[in-house]
């Protein structure tokens, strides 16, 4: 996980105000866990939604600068939005990463093979969370 | 094979009896009384001649004597039965004849009596050897002279010297005649008898060996039979035998059922190939770099001797069965190769349920981490949260209940690990993976629980570190297990150690601290500790799922018995063993071993 790299120790820096996150997952409380990682992380969250075409649409609508993806979800599963993502030029550069249950080096490959960024095992760390949140969004000028 | 049994009537094959009588009456085993019976019979009949009148009586006395001599000759012969005194009698008993004759001569005075003679003289003549014809010439001069000097010593005169010479001369050449045509004529019907013997040695022998051989027959015959009816009697399992070139020759009942075609449409008349799919069959022979067909099936069976893997067998209705194959190849008689077997069992129902289970883990486990996330997520918000901070007893309960998730987590983690090593979907991240760090963060893991439970853990590794090829994560879960287990198992005030050096391996799986010629190097990690042991009688079961020593439980340590079968596992997927040793109350040591 290259993505993984070390975060800004501050809290809220300037680099991740004002940039704006869609959190897809179709477990209300895991959705509303990552909702408050993002928002720890000093980022907006611009649409959270629980299955996989909503979160396309909303993609595409509101072109965020993250999307975090949980994997098995009804709609499109999190591969297929992420695919679908890359696909379209307006969207290929929406940063993703991708969340699921399965661990195993099978899921890790097929989730960077659709394009995603990063990839996070649950359950994760809620701090993990906030700095692969950060790591993501500080590359991107705000 | 058991012995072929040869009857009587094989062994005792009778020698004919026609050729018995005449071989005994020439060759001299004929008995005294047998060889005398015809001169008794003249006698018999000269004696009825007398009785009769026919013949003339001069002398009362002297036809008496001889015929009273006669026929106490024969009875003589008659009860003498020992071969040693028959073999004299043989010539005495017509010397006695001959004597009666000469004495019925002169009784009579009538030379009529003299046919007399041949009975007698042709018994002798016709006994083996000369001394009979000699002894003929001589009793028949007798027997001639005889009347001659009872007549003299009562009235002299009258005498025939002429048939005197000439009766015996003619006896003496005559005999020697038949003596001779005897003595060939026995030296033929002995002949005849030897070949008549072999002859009879040769039957038995060819009696003997045509018995064999329908012995043979039949004991093939039923070994054939049996084979078939073994082969019929499998049911479940598909028997094909084919040619060289894939023709089927032989197709059991199991094939019947598993492929819906019955023997006689497919022996002889369709390839195996014809009930595989080919598309597979192609795909094996891009991976094996073999030729395609007949040749990507049997490649493998052909390299190694034998192969088992599934196959993709298609029925005649055109449904596809996965069938577990083992092929071997076959060799005739002479050992020449002669085609090849494929004996199959159906494995669709089986290999479904294997995926059914695998994907019903998978879908626990996704389904027991979701809440899982949750549990964890939302404790570790409360546990940090330094806004609105916990009190000291509030942290230690919510402690507790994190320590608790991360348990079932772990749980959760191993179930499907074991699960995926039994799909066989187990795989490694080979990297170079440092073991001495490994061991280090192993015990920095554990250091809190050891210390609060009284252990003390010694860490010796090399300085310089041990790097292994593996997978990193996996290598850090087995260590973690060996490790916690030490700690687990070991009780206040003892000591665990974690050792780990380089050492080498001979071929044979022999591991020993200093280098050798054919020796391996390998990293070797001891983890000792002075706990409660494991009973010998249950050691090898330890690595067993699920399984959980006497020990353990009589000590209440907790564990669910999965993760030393896990370290196993890990173990084998490196390539390295999993040892022990241990003894009740005084400790164990696990020691870990793997190729550098």
């Amino acid at each position: 996980m290259d993505a993984a790299q070390p975060a800004p120790a501050a809290v809220a820096t300037p680099d991740t105000a004002g940039v704006r996150v869609l959190v897809a997952d179709d477990e209300d409380d895991i959705r509303a866990l990552v909702t408050l990682a993002v928002r720890k992380a000093g980022c907006t969250v611009v649409g959270s939604v629980a299955d996989g075409s909503a979160a396309l649409d909303l993609a595409r609508a509101e072109l965020p600068h993250l999307a975090v993806l949980d994997v098995s979800m009804p709609g499109a599963t999190g591969l297929e939005v992420c695919v679908a993502l890359r696909a379209d030029p307006a969207t290929a550069g929406i940063r993703i990463l991708l969340l699921s249950a399965g661990a195993s080096l099978e899921d890790v490959a097929a989730g960077l093979a659709a394009g995603a960024d990063a990839y996070l095992a649950k359950p994760f760390q809620v701090s993990g969370l906030v700095q692969q949140v950060r790591a993501l969004t500080a590359r991107q000028p705000a | 094979m058991t012995a072929v049994e040869v009857g009587p009537a094989v062994l005792g094959h009778p020698t004919p009896r026609r050729f018995g009588r005449l071989t005994a009456l020439f060759s001299g085993q004929s008995t005294v009384l047998d060889r005398s019976l015809p001169s008794t019979v003249l006698f018999a009949v000269a004696a009825l001649l007398l009785g009769t009148g026919t013949l003339p009586v001069a002398d009362g006395e002297l036809v008496l004597a001889g015929l009273a001599s006669a026929f106490l000759a024969t009875l003589v012969a008659r009860l003498v039965t020992q071969p040693a005194v028959a073999g004299d009698l043989a010539l005495v008993v017509p010397l006695v004849h001959l004597g009666a004759v000469g004495l019925l001569s002169a009784g009579t005075g009538s030379a009529g009596v003299l046919f007399l003679l041949l009975g007698p003289v042709l018994t002798l003549v016709a006994t083996p050897g000369r001394r009979g014809v000699l002894v003929a010439a001589l009793g028949t001069a007798g027997a001639l002279l005889l009347p001659e000097l009872l007549a003299s010593s009562t009235a002299p005169g009258t005498s025939l010297p002429g048939a005197l010479l000439l009766g015996p001369l003619a006896v003496g050449l005559g005999g020697l005649g038949v003596n001779e045509g005897a003595r060939r004529l026995a030296g033929q019907a002995a002949r005849i008898e030897r070949l008549e013997n072999e002859r009879a040695v040769l039957l038995a022998q060819v009696q003997t060996r045509a018995d064999e051989l329908d012995q043979a027959t039949r004991m093939l015959a039923a070994r054939a039979q049996t084979m078939t009816s073994v082969i019929d009697a499998v049911t479940e399992q598909s028997i094909i035998g084919t040619d060289r070139d894939g023709v089927i020759r032989v197709w059991n009942p199991g094939a019947e059922k598993m492929l819906g075609l019955p023997r006689p449409e497919v022996v002889r008349k369709r390839s195996i190939l014809e009930f595989h799919l080919p598309e597979e069959l192609e795909a094996v022979s891009e991976e094996d770099g073999s030729a395609t067909g007949l040749a990507a099936l049997v490649h493998a069976a052909q390299e190694h001797g034998s192969d088992v893997r599934d196959w993709t067998y298609v029925a005649a209705d055109g449904q596809q069965r996965t069938v577990s194959v083992a092929i071997t190849p076959r060799t005739d008689d002479q050992g020449a190769h002669a085609g090849w077997n494929f004996v199959g069992t159906d494995m669709t129902e089986a290999r479904a349920t294997e995926r059914m289970k695998d994907q019903f883990v998978s879908l626990i486990s996704h389904e027991l981490r979701t809440p899982l996330t949750s549990i964890l997520g939302y404790l570790e918000l409360v546990l940090e949260d330094e806004e609105q901070p916990l009190t000291d007893e509030q942290r230690s309960f919510l402690t507790t209940v994190e320590r608790n998730a991360d348990r079932l987590l772990r749980l959760v983690g191993d179930l499907l690990f074991t699960a995926q090593v039994d799909a066989g979907r187990f795989t490694l991240k080979p990297e170079d993976v440092d073991l001495a760090t490994v061991v280090r963060s192993a015990e920095e893991s554990v250091r809190v629980t050891a210390a609060a439970a009284g252990v003390g853990i010694v860490v010796d590794v090399p300085a310089g570190g041990l790097v292994v090829p593996g997978d990193a994560v996996r290598l850090g879960q087995a260590c973690d297990n060996l490790v916690s287990n030490a700690v687990k198992f070991t009780p206040d005030g003892g000591q665990v150690t974690l050792t780990l050096r380089t050492a080498w391996q001979t071929p044979d799986g022999a591991v020993y601290t200093d280098a050798r010629p054919d020796a391996a190097p390998v990293a070797q990690l001891a983890v000792s500790d002075t706990g409660i042991g494991i009973p010998s009688t249950e050691q090898g079961k330890l690595f067993t799922r699920f399984f959980r020593a006497s020990t353990a439980q009589k000590n209440a340590v907790p564990g669910v018995g999965l993760g030393l079968a896990i370290t196993k596992a890990i173990t084998t997927a490196h390539g390295g063993m999993l040892d022990l040793v241990s003894a009740e109350g005084a400790g164990t040591t696990f020691t870990l071993t793997l190729p550098l």
